[in-house]
Order: structure tokens, then C-alpha cells, then sequence
């Protein structure tokens, strides 16, 4: 007996090293040489046992998962069905023991793998969440760490220490949670599906040896999609274990040092500082979504912050706050207990509730302009020019957003200022040729910049009591330098032999056209005595006016994306030619 | 190691964008059985798919036909010469008007990517009646050059170079220098993307571009052979880089463009276990390596609509270095190479919906516009 025991557990280990050490050097014309030698020693293995009596029963049953899994290894399904349900019905009284219980969910698992291969997803469902039950129902009446499936075919002194056993349980468990947020995902449930992966990156952290640069930046990634949800306190918490998860890769060293390093150390430190960068990224985009959201809840009907509202929500803050929070942390919070407190840290250096005014706005800015120099530390502009003006143009969104929610308009025009310090270089610069997207968006926000700029000087203006020739010639250049980025933009639709498209392409409709409702309106605000000059100048203004009128009769779907410039131009198209009539008779009364 | 999926020709659709005017064009041609008594014994039919009319196909699919339009499906019978007119002819014009221009041959191993692009394989003879769209790119693009000078005389003058890289596992390989390792991708702010180090040679005519593509292309076997590098799972990127310096009254106009002919990696399902990646593609399959957990986080944000997000997994080496080349300025193509024998219609379902696909992807950056505050 004890010879024969012998032989099965050789025959049994050997199975296991063709499967998993010999197959991964099988030749490219033989995929699976090694695999099926281990479903030939497999099939010894099961010769040698006993009937399917009670003792062997376990035994059987895990001979008949690994069959099950090597048959779905070479792409034989319903054979590797028929072992897998063979496992699951051997094991199914025993299913809550000690013995079993790891194996039997090992072969729902692979279950569901196969169900969901043939494109059943439901079926794979019901096995995953049977899986997910098993466990926790055995961890709640039983928690002993069960045997490990390959245990049964070792002898009394190769038996895992309880420490392994119960790592390697966790770990099956960690998978049945992982193919389920797949599940989910596939089954559109996306909040479960994100909810699943969390706890995956939780248990990975607790339980498993898991690449930290992998983890952090999958962490960061969830971020994103809480992001999406509106979860900041979520988002922020990802984020924060990315960051402390990412420091454990190893210190990023100066480049000064890392130039000493040889050719593979450099590409690996070179790695840790992208990845840096781009969940640096993602704290930015963190920064910029609650700064977008607060001005969202706090602009009344023309944009502007609603001071009333203001008052009404930080009071609502105060009270409901609290509670609230407390209730959904405990869910996703990330950590064991030695990077808790670090995660902690991190977090506390910004707020995750809306901020409602400039001192927290501000806050929120300057740790959002904080991630920016870092993410420019590796997307540097030569070399990364896409990435690079990617982060500037967030850093000139964050200075957006602030600008809201300073009252004082000089202060507010010099935010606007910074804005087009950093973007206008870059316009200048970039390439067209290869770069033909971005430098239309780079021409149109600094158009709209420099539009604002123009609105609030003349905010200023209209304070005083009369117009200084100063704040004059400070509007006309505004004025001036709004129409050349608008002109800019509109001359890069143009086609090579320079003629402008009569129909535009759907995604440039609507700032092709606002960009002509408003240099018609720039037009408009430029300042002069000149009656001449002044009669010009509405002359263009209205034939920007008519152009947009003119494009919307030819053109009836455009409508709908300029609306209520539309109608303003129309009443435009009416108003000014009145306007200019008077303005004429104005100068040949006077000449 | 297991190629992933970045390198996975599907995701080139992730980057894709359409210059204005320019959606991607799609040219379906499908090849010759192998051998006509051979494809007699392929199943009842023997062919998987009906050629309706030039932009029409009907893929024998049950219980329903399955109908696909295209820019233009070309039957069996089509030439080269035709295939070269429909498809390059254009593409080569406008590279010489400043345009860049792209084109890329997509299908299964086998399906007739080489065949199209090159020629056939055994010939390194480009003069050959059955070449390909690339060494007939070549030509036309020579004739061109020529008759602008003809026409304008000393006042234009012309320079050309061509690279020849090779994008395996996510690494670069220089196919004309056989000693390169690992090359890496930069930007510049006037240049593009560019591989850093990459060999760039003068040519003057066609046949020395054929001369420049043929090394690299004897180089691009012997890898495969000696190296272990499996053509079949590997890109190969030739591009043109083409500069006209025109002199009008002392102004000297400068114009430059490029024409990248790309020969994408089999869009087969790989017969190993390693492939965990690509099956992951597939709508009903799960992963079982959890180092692809990301890949599910990533498809989740994906679906976020409207709101500013930064998502950490996005460039493969592929779709990096043509970015600015499909996003800009640029007429692109892609010749979808199909088999018709009943055997391959899994694969080709697969390259015809990948085609379909592309043809709808629009401009990704689109122009960013606050609607507040504006109208006042």
C-alpha cells in the first residue's frame, strides 16, 4: 500500500511539473506536448486510486480538476466540462470540509472561465457567485485554512504550514472575486464590476505579493472611474495608496544619479518615473473635477458665483457631512495595517468635499498645481510634446476654474494672464503638420482666453466714470489678439488650396461657428473715435453676423449647436444696419 | 512571453482619428483560394462569402447573411495595378501636396497582406508584373518628383529618406540596421514622433528604394529565424520622408510630408496559451492572469462619459508613432486582406467587423469649448 501510495503521489507531482514548468518550453509546432503527457499521468494517477469510495472521494475529485483544468489549457471544452462538473459532483457533500472546500471552489472557478469562454455569461455568473458564497460561508462556520488541492497527493512532512495554507486559499478566493468584477463588467454593471476590482486590489494588498508599480497604477485607474461617478472621497483614497503603494517601488532617483546606473536599471527608473507622472495625472484630474463640479453647484444663470447659494450649501455641508462619510468609508478603505497611516497622510493633504470658496478652491488649486510640476518633471516638452501640453492645458483649466471664484476682476484677468503665458508659446511653436488637433484647441482656448480677459477689462471699464485711454488701448489689444487665435482656428479648417469647407465636419461646427458669433461680437467692442473706423468695423462685425445666418439656412443641423447665438444674431443682422445708418448720418452731418 | 494586448493590432482603432473631410477609408480584397480543387473540398460551398458589388460583401453567416459595405471590395480577380490605383494612387498625391498619408494592410496570417503590400514573397524582384502596392507606391511617387521638376526646373528640388522599423512585443527594431536593439519613440515639437536612432537613407529613385526595402526586409526574416521573433506577430512600419524645397523670388517654401506603409501583425488568435490578452478582446471571455485586472478597470472608466479623466494605460508603440500622422494631417487607408474559404470565416467575421469598426472612429480631440459665460 504504501509503495503504491508512493507511486501516486510521484505520478501526481510529475503531472504538475509537465503542466506548469516543461509546457512553458514546448516548441512553437507542438503547443501542447507537455500538457498532454500530464493528462497521461493524470489518468495514471486516477488508475491508481481507489473506487470512488468516501476516503477517496477527495482524492478523486482533485484528480478530476486538474484533468478539467488541463483539457480547457488545450482547448478541448466539453471534455474539460465533463471533468470539471465530474470534480464538482465527487466533491459536492464534502464541499464545506477542510478537505475540499478549496478545491471545489478551484473547479467553479474554472467553470466559470469555460462558461464565460463560450460566451454564457449568466451561466459563469451562477458558478463565480456559488464560488463567492462557498467561501464565505465556510470562513464564517469553519476558517480553519483549509488543505491546499495538491496537498492530498503529498506525504505527513510535506504538509503546508497553516500560514501557506491559508495564503493560497485567499488567493483562489481573490480569483473568484476577480473574474467576477470581469463578470460584472461584461454584464454591464459597472458599479459592481468597479466595486469587485477594488476588493481585488484590497485583498491583493493584504494577501498577495503583487507588483507595486501594477498595483498603483491599477489603483490610480479606479480613481478615474470614481472620478466619473462624482465619488471623490473614493477617488481621493485610490489615489493616495497609489501614491504610498508606488513609493515602496523603489526611490526615484535624481537624473544626476541615475546617469551612473547601467542600460537596465536606467529603463526601469525611467518606467517608476513615467508611472509617477501619470498618476500625478490622475491627481490632477482629481483636482480639476471638484473644482468643476463646485462651480458647477455654485454659478447662478450668466456663470458667475451665486453668493446666496454659497451660504446655503456650506451650511448644509456642516450638518450632513459627517455622518455620511463615516457610513461609506469603511467600504472602500485600502490597507493593511503598515501603510494605513501613510495612505492616511496622503489624504489629508486635500479635502474631498466640494470647496464653495476661494480659500478652499485655492487649496484644491495648489495641490492640483503641485501634481502638474511633477507630471512636467517626466512629460517634458521635448519628447513627450502630446503628453506635455496635455498637463499644460490642465494647468490652464485649473487657473480657469479659480479665476471663478475670485471676485476681484484685476486679480481675476491676471489669472487669465497665466493662462495665455504658458499656452501661447506652444501655439507658436507646434507644428500644424503633425499636431493639427491639438493646435486648434490650443488656438481656440486662447481665443476664449483673451475674450475673457476683454469682457472683464471692459467689467473694469465700466466702473469708472470715463474710459482712460490706458484701459482703452488695453481692450482694443485684447480685442486684436482674441480675433487673431479665433482667425487662426478658423484658417486651419481651411483646405490646402486655402478655401473655407461649405460644410463643416460635425465636430467642428459649433466652434467654427461660435468662434465667428464671436469675432462678429469682438468686432463689435473694438473702441475708437473714428466715425469712420467705427463704421468699418460694424461693416465686418455684420458680415460675420450674416455668415452665421447665411450657414444655418444652408445648413439646418447646425442649428441645434448654436441656438441661442443664432438668435442673438439675428436680432444682430437686424439691429446693425440701423445702427450703421444713423452712424452715417452722424458723420455727413459732420463733414 | 506573452505579446499582451498592446501590441494588439485591434487597438490601433483607440488612436485613430480623421483629419477633416478624411474618415478613414476601408479597402476590402479578398484573396484567391489556394488551390481551386482544394477549395472544392472545403465544406459544401467551399467559399465563406459573396462579393455583391464593388462596396458590398455577403459573408455566409447562419441563419443570417451577413451584409458589409465597404469604400471598395475587391473580388478575386482584382490586380495589382488596380488595388495600387484605388487605394495609393491618391494617398501618394497628396503626400505630395504636404499631406501625410497612411496605409495599412490588416488581416489574418495568410489572407494576402504580404502578397498586396510587397509582391510575392519569393521575389525580391520588384520589377515584377505581380508587385505590390508598396514598390508601385515607390514608382509612381519617383514619377511624380520628376515631373514637378520637369515642370518647374531648377527652382524645386526634392529629398527623400526612408526608415524601415519593426515593432515586435512592443519593442523596436531598426530592419535596417540588423545590430539595433531596442529603439525608443520621441516627440518634437516640429517633428512628430520619430524613433530615436533610427536609421534614415537618401534615396533618388525607385530602385533604390527598393534596394532600402528589400535589406530590411531580408532582415526582417532572418530575425524572425535566428532571433525568435515571429513575423506574423510582429508590425512592420517603411516610411517615406519626403521634403520639397520650392524657390519663389528668394522665398524658399519648404514642404514636407510622410508616407508610412505598414504591414500590421496577424489578427489571428494565437494557438499557444499565452494569449490570455487577446481573447480578452472577445465580449464573453475572462481573464485569467490578474495582472490583466487593469485592462477591466480601464474598459469601467471608459464608459465615464463627459467628465476630464486621465487614463494610464493607452499607447502601444503602434499607434504612438503614427499618432500624429492619423490625427492631423493625413489621408489614411486600410487594405483589410480576406480569405474566402469557409475555414477562415471566424477570422474573417473578425477582420471585416475590425474594418467596420474603423470606419466609424472620428476625430478623438475634439476643440474644447465653455459654453458658459460666453454669450453676453
Amino acid at each position: 500500500m504504501d509503495d503504491n501510495w508512493d507511486l501516486v503521489c510521484d505520478t501526481y507531482q510529475r503531472a504538475l511539473t509537465a503542466s506548469d514548468v516543461e509546457s512553458k518550453s514546448d516548441p512553437e509546432n507542438e503547443p501542447y506536448r507537455s500538457k498532454y503527457r500530464a493528462r497521461e499521468l493524470l489518468r495514471e494517477v486516477r488508475a491508481l486510486l481507489g473506487p470512488e469510495e468516501d476516503d477517496e472521494a477527495a482524492r478523486l475529485g482533485v484528480v478530476e480538476f486538474r484533468l478539467g483544468v488541463n483539457h480547457t489549457e488545450t482547448e478541448e471544452m466539453s471534455a474539460g466540462e465533463e471533468h470539471l462538473v465530474k470534480a464538482a459532483r465527487l466533491l459536492e457533500r464534502c464541499r464545506l470540509s477542510h478537505d475540499c472546500v478549496s478545491v471545489y471552489i478551484q473547479a467553479e472557478n474554472n467553470l466559470g472561465i469555460l462558461w464565460a469562454d463560450r460566451g454564457e455569461i449568466i451561466i459563469a455568473q451562477t458558478y463565480l457567485e456559488s464560488a463567492e458564497s462557498l467561501y464565505c460561508q465556510y470562513m464564517k462556520k469553519i476558517g480553519k485554512p483549509p488543505l491546499d488541492p495538491d496537498e492530498h497527493f503529498t506525504t505527513e512532512e510535506q504538509r503546508l504550514t497553516e500560514q501557506e495554507r491559508a495564503k493560497r486559499f485567499e488567493k483562489v478566493y481573490t480569483h473568484t472575486l476577480y473574474y467576477l468584477a470581469q463578470v460584472y463588467k461584461h454584464l454591464k454593471q459597472d458599479e459592481k464590476a468597479a466595486q469587485y476590482c477594488h476588493t481585488t486590489l484590497q485583498r491583493q494588498l493584504e494577501y498577495d505579493g503583487y507588483n507595486p508599480v501594477e498595483w498603483a497604477i491599477n489603483a490610480a485607474t479606479l480613481s478615474q472611474y470614481y472620478l466619473g461617478k462624482q465619488c471623490y472621497m473614493e477617488a481621493r483614497h485610490c489615489l493616495s495608496a497609489a501614491n504610498v503603494i508606488l513609493s515602496k517601488a523603489g526611490q526615484i532617483p535624481s537624473p544626476e544619479a541615475a546617469k551612473e546606473t547601467d542600460e537596465a536599471e536606467q529603463e526601469r527608473l525611467d518606467h517608476l518615473s513615467q508611472k509617477k507622472a501619470e498618476i500625478a495625472r490622475c491627481w490632477v484630474k482629481y483636482c480639476l473635477n471638484l473644482l468643476a463640479d463646485a462651480r458647477k453647484k455654485l454659478e447662478d444663470n450668466i456663470g458667475e458665483l451665486d453668493a446666496d447659494l454659497q451660504e446655503e450649501l456650506k451650511a448644509e455641508r456642516k450638518k450632513q457631512e459627517d455622518e455620511k462619510e463615516k457610513g461609506r468609508k469603511k467600504a472602500v478603505l485600502f490597507g493593511s495595517s503598515d501603510v494605513y497611516d501613510s495612505i492616511l497622510a496622503v489624504e489629508e493633504k486635500v479635502d474631498c468635499s466640494l470647496p464653495l470658496d476661494f480659500k478652499e478652491a485655492r487649496e484644491v488649486f495648489l495641490v492640483g498645481q503641485n501634481y502638474i510640476n511633477e507630471a512636467k518633471e517626466y512629460f517634458q516638452l521635448d519628447g513627450h510634446v502630446t503628453d506635455h501640453i496635455e498637463v499644460i492645458q490642465d494647468h490652464s483649466a485649473l487657473f480657469k476654474i479659480l479665476a471663478f471664484f475670485e471676485e476681484d476682476y484685476e486679480r481675476r484677468c491676471k489669472m487669465h494672464k497665466r493662462r495665455v503665458d504658458m499656452l501661447e508659446p506652444l501655439c507658436k511653436e507646434l507644428n500644424p503638420q503633425y499636431y493639427l488637433l491639438v493646435c486648434r484647441q490650443l488656438q481656440f482656448e486662447l481665443a476664449d482666453t483673451y475674450y475673457e480677459m476683454m469682457d472683464l477689462k471692459v467689467a473694469i471699464g465700466n466702473k469708472l466714470d470715463e474710459l482712460d485711454s490706458h484701459t482703452i488701448k488695453k481692450i482694443n489689444s485684447l480685442v486684436q489678439a482674441a480675433i487673431k487665435f479665433y482667425e487662426m482656428f478658423l484658417d486651419s479648417l481651411r483646405s490646402p488650396d486655402k478655401k473655407f469647407p461649405e460644410k463643416l465636419e460635425e465636430d467642428v461646427v459649433r466652434p467654427a461657428l461660435v468662434a465667428k458669433f464671436h469675432i462678429a461680437r469682438l468686432y463689435g467692442k473694438l473702441i475708437t473715435t473714428d466715425a469712420k473706423k467705427q463704421l468699418e468695423n460694424m461693416q465686418t462685425s455684420l458680415s460675420y453676423y450674416t455668415f452665421l445666418v447665411d450657414y444655418c439656412a444652408e445648413n439646418e443641423e447646425a442649428i441645434k449647436s448654436v441656438e441661442t447665438e443664432l438668435e442673438l444674431t439675428k436680432e444682430m443682422v437686424a439691429l446693425l444696419p440701423a445702427r450703421m445708418e444713423r452712424l452715417r448720418i452722424q458723420v455727413s452731418s459732420f463733414s | 512571453m506573452a505579446p499582451g494586448t498592446r501590441g494588439d493590432p485591434l487597438d490601433v482603432t483607440a488612436s485613430f482619428s480623421s483629419p477633416e473631410g478624411d474618415a478613414i477609408k476601408v479597402f476590402v480584397r479578398v484573396r484567391p483560394p489556394m488551390d481551386q480543387s482544394l477549395a472544392g473540398g472545403d465544406g459544401d460551398h467551399g467559399l465563406c462569402l459573396s462579393v455583391l458589388n464593388p462596396n458590398t460583401i455577403r459573408l455566409h453567416s447562419k441563419p443570417e447573411p451577413k451584409i458589409f459595405t465597404f469604400d471598395h471590395v475587391a473580388n478575386t480577380d482584382a490586380t495589382q495595378e488596380s488595388v495600387f490605383s484605388g487605394v495609393a494612387k491618391n494617398i501618394v498625391e497628396s503626400c505630395m501636396n504636404g499631406y501625410n498619408g497612411t496605409i495599412f494592410a490588416y488581416g489574418q496570417t495568410g489572407s494576402g497582406k504580404t502578397f498586396t503590400m510587397l509582391g510575392p514573397s519569393d521575389s525580391d524582384n520588384f520589377t515584377h508584373n505581380l508587385r505590390g502596392v508598396i514598390p508601385r507606391s515607390f514608382e509612381y511617387l519617383f514619377f511624380l518628383i520628376n515631373r514637378e521638376k520637369e515642370k518647374a526646373g531648377d527652382g524645386k528640388s526634392f529629398l527623400c529618406k526612408c526608415s524601415f522599423i519593426e515593432i515586435y512585443n512592443e519593442q523596436i527594431f531598426d530592419l535596417l540596421d540588423s545590430a539595433s536593439t531596442g529603439l525608443c519613440l520621441r516627440e518634437h515639437i516640429k517633428k512628430g514622433v520619430f524613433v530615436v536612432g533610427a536609421v534614415e537613407q537618401v534615396i533618388t529613385s525607385a530602385a533604390e528604394a527598393y534596394q532600402v526595402l528589400s535589406t530590411g526586409w531580408r532582415n526582417r526574416r532572418v530575425a524572425s529565424t535566428s532571433m525568435n521573433r515571429e513575423s506574423s506577430r510582429s508590425h512592420a512600419v517603411f516610411t517615406v520622408f519626403i521634403e520639397s524645397m520650392e524657390k519663389i523670388n528668394e522665398i524658399v517654401n519648404i514642404r514636407s510630408s510622410q508616407l508610412n506603409l505598414v504591414d500590421l501583425a496577424g489578427s489571428e488568435r494565437q494557438k499557444d496559451t499565452h494569449t490570455e490578452g487577446i481573447r480578452l478582446k472577445e465580449a464573453g471571455s475572462i481573464n485569467r492572469s490578474l495582472s490583466c485586472l487593469g485592462q477591466v478597470i480601464t474598459a469601467l472608466v471608459d464608459v465615464a462619459n463627459g467628465r476630464q479623466r486621465h487614463i494610464c494605460y493607452r499607447d502601444s508603440k503602434l499607434t504612438f508613432l503614427l499618432r500624429d500622422s492619423l490625427g492631423g494631417n493625413a489621408k489614411t487607408y486600410i487594405i483589410a486582406n480576406i480569405h474566402p474559404g469557409s475555414k477562415s470565416f471566424g477570422e474573417t467575421l473578425s477582420t471585416l467587423q475590425f474594418a467596420q469598426r474603423a470606419k466609424l472612429i472620428k476625430n478623438k480631440a475634439v476643440v474644447n469649448e465653455d459654453t458658459q459665460g460666453n454669450v453676453s
